[in-house]
């Protein structure tokens, strides 16, 4: 146990330094042929999203978002920031809802992502949230 | 069924009452529901120019993957397939392995998504499908290949050429509960330059590029082109298919499919992107700076406007590019 905590510290820089040269590596501009494969992705997620964003169409779902003070555009906003990876949960979250239910099982995670954010005083919506900050 | 006493009246009421606390516990599959959509699942529907191969001990993987591949007019046999995809001392075949098996054999692989309906959908449009399952229990499993190859909507059965069975009717309730337990794995495979039933574009593409990556090339460039066919809204088909010609150094074949990409698609930074590279290797510098500056345009978080693969060659005279939405047309 100690033999590891020994060299922990250069696990540590190791590991700092890694993270910092992925993130150089990923914020400059592609400067090369972009696969295929990394297009498809592109695009499913943006099928993803669109999804999403049809379904804030409908009327009972508008509905309840005006119930709870919350407005479309609000909500909109909110999933064009949404990650790819946060976008696959919500889909298979809602495939996984039983039929019928697909409309409420939106809202609540529409809420979810709200409260969490409040939380980080990211935003506003919900004041009986207290920051974590 | 097992009956460890003869059936007195008690331990007949007790077993009536298991069995209806146990129906109790399972949702029963529904056959698609007869409307306009779904009016050709009504009838009994079997594919008879699926060859049928019985199985070895524990080896449904393979005899199932030659039904699956010769169905489509290949000629091999389980005993060939028995190397690539079967594995002794577990006895058995590994999902993936079945999968990677198929595309060995330039076959397009599709997962279906785990609908009854597309299954069956699957089927009537004349594609055996290759469904996995679970004859025992979640927590003492048994899993099993198996090709759908057949239904009867009357009587309510699926018909598998299963193990040692050949065109085996069983009940949909049954069929769906084994299937259930594999998370309703299913997959047509396919030739190429055919589509599934029931396929999505994207997923359809997915498919082809899990051909490319694999180096099944040939294989790929003709799934794409089918998919350019088929969906004219989907910029990675021609995308797919210019790739695949830049990797072959056909560079002045990849520079058309480009050309044609962002000709229908112009605000696909990719496309201006990727032209922009094989307009360089080509040595039209001047055309691969303006579809750079266009790639940039499009997407400037993305993509840089400086080219970097200039080439040494001369101008040659048969350069040109497309006219840039995002950039302004004074070039000429």
């Amino acid at each position: 146990m100690s033999g590891i905590r020994k060299h922990l510290r250069y696990v540590s820089f190791f590991m700092a330094l890694m993270l910092s040269l992925g993130s150089v590596w990923s914020s400059t501009a592609t400067a090369a042929m972009v696969g295929t494969g990394e297009m498809i992705t592109g695009q499913e997620v943006q099928l993803d999203r669109q999804q999403l964003m049809d379904m804030l169409e409908q009327q009972e779902v508008q509905d309840k978002l005006a119930d709870m003070g919350v407005s479309e555009d609000q909500v909109r906003d909110r999933i064009q920031n949404l990650t790819p990876q946060e976008l696959a949960e919500f889909e298979q979250q809602l495939a996984e809802a039983p039929a019928g239910q697909g409309v409420v099982g939106v809202i609540v995670l529409f809420l979810l992502v709200f409260i969490v954010t409040d939380m980080l005083c990211a935003t506003n919506i919900f004041p009986f949230v207290n920051c974590i900050r | 069924m097992f009956f460890l006493f003869p059936p007195k009246p008690a331990s007949r009421l007790v077993s009536l009452l298991l069995i209806l606390l146990l129906a109790g516990c399972s949702t029963s599959p529904k056959w698609p529901a007869a409307d306009d959509s779904t009016a050709s699942l009504q009838t009994r529907t079997v594919l008879n120019d699926v060859p049928f191969y019985p199985q070895e001990l524990y080896q449904c993987g393979p005899a199932a993957l030659a039904m699956m591949l010769n169905s489509q007019g290949l000629n091999t046999n389980p005993d060939i397939l028995r190397d690539l995809v079967y594995i002794p001392g577990r006895e058995g075949s590994l999902q993936v392995e079945m999968v990677a098996g198929a595309r060995s054999h330039n076959m397009l692989v599709y997962t279906l998504d785990g609908e009854l309906e597309s299954l069956l959908r699957e089927v009537e449009a004349g594609n055996p499908v290759l469904v996995m399952q679970n004859l025992f229990y979640n927590w003492w499993p048994q899993w099993h290949f198996a090709v759908v190859m057949g239904f009867d909507p009357e009587k309510q059965t699926i018909i598998l050429h299963t193990g040692t069975r050949e065109r085996h009717e069983t009940s949909v309730e049954v069929f769906a509960n084994t299937w259930a337990r594999s998370d309703n794995w299913a997959a047509v495979i396919l030739p190429p330059d055919q589509i599934p039933a029931t396929a999505t574009a994207l997923q359809y593409l997915s498919a082809a590029n899990d051909l490319e990556t694999t180096g099944r090339t040939n294989a790929a460039m003709t799934a794409y082109r089918t998919a350019e066919r088929r969906w004219q809204d989907q910029p990675a088909a021609i995308l797919g298919q210019g790739n695949i010609a830049y990797t072959r150094q056909h560079v002045q074949q990849a520079r058309k499919h480009f050309d044609r990409l962002v000709t229908k698609f112009p605000n696909e930074a990719v496309g201006w992107n990727n032209l922009a590279h094989t307009l360089g290797e080509l040595g039209c510098n001047d055309e691969a700076a303006i579809a750079q500056q266009c790639a940039a345009a499009l997407a400037p978080d993305r993509f840089e406007s400086q080219v970097e693969s200039q080439s040494d060659r001369v101008h040659p005279d048969h350069c040109s590019v497309p006219a840039c939405p995002a950039l302004p047309q004074s070039r000429d």
